[in-house]
């Protein structure tokens, strides 16, 4: 699994997520993860290029928008309609971290 | 393509090894399954191995997970036994839905995860062994116009 980050307009930051998010891949981008969840504040989780999500990458995410939460920031999920966005929605994450289909939406939400 | 066909696959109570199971897989469903039944067994399956690795025994005692898969017209079946500690996932409580980011407790999502993907779940304690049971069928083809 890859992790790499883009930095856009309006101090917001993009964290795409490649491969598949299991235990396996979860382990390997989870302390890079952390670290960018402790220093940001606007947060884009990109997950368009992750192909599998298990309960230990949705720990991951869960735990990443409680630390940004906490310091007074957003995380929102950019993830187009896929069986990874009926994982995040059948573990009830939809109810608690914004969830959008494109980058456009994901941005507006984190521009206000 | 055969109409019947099975594979086995036996594995250690090691966190390395959900990497050699998502590769059984992949290999089995390639040609063999829809895109989304490959994708709801790869889940339920990295899930179910996962908590049996984490779970399943006391300290550093070595357990024997064995992984059975069966294809038969439109149905796949799974089996995992292990001689782990007794533990029926299909009595485990549905997770309580969280109220707020703040309150969101973390983890307990995986066996809610199999029952929502799988399209059945069966449990036996037999022989000191566990054996868990879920069954996944394939969506019926629409017709052509």
């Amino acid at each position: 699994m890859d992790i790499s980050v883009d930095d856009l307009a309006g101090g917001i930051t993009k964290v795409v997520l490649r491969g598949r998010f299991d235990t396996t891949g979860a382990v390997v981008v989870e302390l890079p993860f952390n670290k960018i969840v402790t220093e940001k504040r606007k947060i884009i989780v990109d997950l368009s290029a992750v192909n599998f999500l298990a309960s230990y990458g949705i720990r991951v995410l869960l735990v990443g928008a409680k630390i940004v939460k906490n310091n007074g920031g957003t995380l929102v999920i950019l993830c187009p309609d896929s069986n990874v966005a009926k994982v995040l929605k059948t573990a009830g994450m939809d109810a608690l971290i914004p969830l959008y289909q494109t980058e456009a939406a994901a941005r507006a939400a984190l521009a206000s | 393509m055969a109409n019947s066909e099975a594979s086995r696959l036996v594995l250690r109570n090691d966190v390395a090894e959900l990497k050699r199971l998502a590769g059984w897989i992949e290999g089995f469903t390639e040609q063999r399954t829809s895109p989304d039944v490959s994708f709801a067994l790869q889940l339920c399956l990295e899930e179910a191995v996962a908590n049996i690795i984490m779970y399943g025994a006391a300290r550093d005692d070595p357990l024997e997970i064995a992984v059975e898969l069966e294809r038969n017209g439109a149905n796949l079946v799974a089996r995992i036994e292990d001689n782990g500690r007794q533990f029926d996932p299909t009595r485990a409580p549905p997770p309580v839905p969280a109220r707020s980011l703040e309150e969101a407790k973390v983890g307990d999502v995986g066996i809610h995860l199999i029952r929502s993907f799988a399209t059945g779940m069966n449990y036996e304690r037999r022989n000191g062994r566990n054996r868990l049971t879920l069954r996944f069928v394939e969506p019926p083809v629409a017709p052509a116009e």
